[in-house]
């Protein structure tokens, strides 16, 4: 059952007709960093394109929450580290993307990442 | 099947950016999404898609009896009929506040939270210490992280969310808004009252315009 898009849609098109705003929304951004938004976004947009069943998704990210928190940690808490890891755990699962290759890209790409991502309204 | 090997190097926020940064590229050569998808679904989801729309829902369920009967018996379908619903509101349980007791929502796994009604959730519902403390100490913790106090005589209820089952709160109609229409009572629903971490407003401190 994938027919979100345009419930999304819908949903969008209503809301900008609704003028109530909530005050005090915004004391609590959802995303700190622009990558925590679009690594958000990738996710949602691979299980829409059919990649994955969102369950799947939730299943992965409650087992990188749980090694993360079942291991001594040095790092501080961030949750999208965690959505992140799951993602590549079920991306690596259907085949989508293969062990080296995220690395590789990474190290290819670390440049210019900053400055590509200033541009994206947060 | 091959298995990512979580790194245990922290990143650094440059080096994650970057990560995240090529992921997205990798899919999009693949034809998996395209940048146009990736873009949209961050509007959506950062600006559009908001408590706002939960908030239009317990203001319509606190003047037609009807709907809130409806809205504790299939939160899902009642929320469908004003065209609010999609990814993570499959399976949605209202449950009401009344005199004698308080809902609280948590998800003690992960982060499992109605985004059709309630936006995202915010940074401290994902945090281990809200997750593992709400259970245990309910009380306390709105006291102390909240500033909400519920009164001894008021049991309160802590439901933990699921993939199957995403639990969101139908608060009390505050006193003194007896004429007010449905959209200036929406106004006054939080997203925390939502939550269950703190109250709605009342009419005296709406102060918006």
């Amino acid at each position: 059952m994938r027919t979100e898009t345009t419930e999304i849609g819908d949903a969008r098109r209503r809301v900008e007709q609704l003028l109530t705003a909530l005050p005090g929304e915004s004391e609590q951004l959802t995303f700190e960093h622009p990558w925590e938004l679009r690594a958000f976004a990738v996710a949602v947009a691979a299980y829409h394109s059919g990649q994955y069943d969102w369950s799947e998704f939730q299943l992965a990210l409650i087992d990188a929450i749980r090694r993360w928190e079942g291991a001594e940690q040095d790092a501080p808490w961030r949750y999208y580290d965690r959505w992140l890891e799951a993602l590549e755990t079920v991306l690596s699962g259907t085949g989508v993307l293969s062990g080296t290759e995220l690395d590789d890209r990474t190290r290819g790409s670390n440049s210019c990442t900053v400055q590509s991502y200033a541009g994206v309204p947060a | 099947m091959t298995q990512v090997t979580p790194s245990t190097h922290i990143r650094s926020e440059a080096e994650i950016a970057a990560r995240v940064k090529a992921l997205e590229s990798i899919m999009i050569e693949k034809g998996i999404m395209t940048t146009e998808a990736v873009d949209r679904f961050a509007e959506i989801y950062e600006n559009e898609v908001g408590p706002r729309l939960g908030a239009s829902v317990v203001a319509r369920a606190w003047t037609d009896p009807e709907f809130k009967k409806r809205l504790i018996d299939d939160a899902t379908t009642a929320c469908a009929e004003m065209d609010i619903g999609g990814l993570q509101g499959e399976d949605m349980v209202v449950v009401e506040d009344t005199d004698t007791v308080h809902h609280v929502i948590v998800c003690t796994l992960c982060s499992c939270y109605p985004w059709p009604t309630l936006g995202l959730p915010p940074n401290w519902y994902k945090a281990p210490a809200y997750r593992s403390r709400m259970v245990r100490e309910p009380r306390t913790v709105l006291r102390e992280d909240f500033g909400y106090d519920v009164p001894d005589s008021v049991e309160i209820r802590v439901w933990d969310s699921s993939s199957e089952m995403r639990y969101w709160v139908l608060p009390q109609r505050p006193d003194g808004t007896d004429g007010m229409s449905e959209e200036e009572l929406a106004g006054l629903v939080t997203r925390d009252s939502m939550i269950g971490v703190g109250p709605p407003k009342s009419p005296s401190e709406d102060q918006s315009p």
